[in-house]
């Protein structure tokens, strides 16, 4: 009895291990490539992406939570360069709470003008039909042309979607707090 | 042959787990938003269904029946990961519709109770094919039940968009009040069905 169950969930763990040992390599690979292809829609005229990683003392942080957060977000920087090699601007991830969990939105920033060019939603759980229409142009539209000295904010100079209060505001939020981080990691590091 | 027939049909309609035994009701109200995700999460579980089904038939006389409930779930969890672990890698956009629901098709009742009730009882050819009749049956209400929520919804089928833009679309139907609905509707149209079948049969008998 006990053998016989052993042996199933061993056979198991192996043909799992093997399976994944494949899988997961592919799987990295379409989820890098995903991200890549997101940040070319976000940056137009983008034809590499350069990942920006800063170490946390470069930003002289000694406190060690902030340090932790800080390298989270600066793994998040993508720099996008033209076939010139010009830069023309660079992607950060941002997350807000929306109404079925996170919103993870890619927000794509001018290299000259900090001024935001696109955002494209990258992932969220909003209720289909009403909190899902954050993914519309005409909702994601309004973030274009703004920097960080606007509010950002739904009711302000962001409409909300009819009856989708909370899943308008998670986006905003995602904008206005990765654009913050964003522009000091970004324009910090130099 | 014939057997063997009767064995893969049963899931189809007699037997369909959806809108005949109403097992595994969750995923069925869960993902049938889409048509798509209908066929997919159906493929999926068939998958699944055919393969535990498969084995535990050429198990069923070394598993001790102690132990046959942990036995099944364990082949079954074996099965469910690699679906899940191959829809990321090959079908990533499916994979991220379908997320959450393709881990519980390990405890979805379907799988199991093909297990318990048919494959640890019968050949392996006979539990393929309950396991395909039974897959194919859940696929195909999936697919009706995501294709009138589809259309209702959001006024396209398949990902096509059929309805005139700016044309009023039933918001409800894409909402979790929209598959109890539609599975209402779809059950009363099976049973409406299934009793005029019945009233014929009877009636030829007579004479």
């Amino acid at each position: 009895m006990v053998v016989v169950l052993s042996v199933i969930a061993m056979v198991s763990a192996a043909v799992l291990s093997l399976v994944y040992g494949k899988a997961s390599v592919i799987i990295e690979e379409n989820a890098a490539r995903a991200l890549e292809s997101s940040v070319l829609e976000v940056l137009p005229g983008t034809s590499t992406v350069n990942i920006i990683r800063r170490s946390p003392d470069e930003l002289g942080v000694d406190d060690p939570k902030e340090m932790r957060e800080k390298e989270q977000r600066t793994t998040l920087i993508y720099q996008g360069v033209d076939d010139q090699g010009q830069i023309v601007g660079y992607a950060f991830v941002g997350e807000g709470n929306g109404y079925g969990g996170a919103v993870r939105v890619l927000v794509g920033v001018d290299e000259n003008t900090d001024q935001i060019l696109n955002v494209k939603i990258l992932n969220h759980a909003e209720t289909p039909g009403l909190g899902s229409r954050i993914e519309e142009e005409g909702f994601r539209s309004q973030f274009a042309g703004k920097t960080v000295q606007d509010p950002i904010a739904i009711n302000q100079d962001i409409d909300i979607i009819s009856g989708a209060t909370i899943s308008s505001r998670a986006v905003a939020d995602a904008v206005r707090s990765g654009l913050q981080d964003a522009v000091a990691v970004y324009r910090g590091g130099e | 042959m014939a057997r063997l027939w009767k064995n893969f049909a049963n899931g189809l309609w007699n037997e369909n787990p959806t809108f005949r035994i109403m097992i595994g009701l969750c995923p069925v109200l869960a993902v049938t938003t889409s048509a798509k995700n209908g066929v997919g999460m159906g493929l999926a579980t068939t998958f699944v269904l055919i393969c535990s089904s498969a084995l535990i038939s050429l198990l069923r006389k070394v598993i001790p029946d102690k132990v046959r409930i942990p036995a099944y779930i364990v082949v079954i969890a074996t099965f469910v990961t690699i679906v899940d672990l191959f829809m990321n890698a090959y079908l990533p956009d499916l994979h991220q519709v379908l997320g959450l629901f393709i881990p519980l098709i390990v405890v979805n009742c379907i799988v199991l109770g093909r297990a318990e009730a048919f494959a640890s009882k019968n050949s392996l050819i006979s539990s393929i094919l309950d396991g395909l009749g039974m897959g194919l049956g859940f696929t195909w209400a999936l697919t009706v039940l995501g294709a009138v929520r589809e259309l209702l919804g959001s006024g396209s089928l398949f990902g096509y968009q059929l309805a005139a833009d700016g044309a009023t679309t039933i918001g409800i139907m894409s909402l979790p009040p929209g598959a109890f609905i539609t599975l209402g509707i779809l059950m009363a149209f099976m049973n409406m069905i299934a009793a005029r079948q019945k009233k014929r049969a009877t009636k030829e008998v007579r004479p």
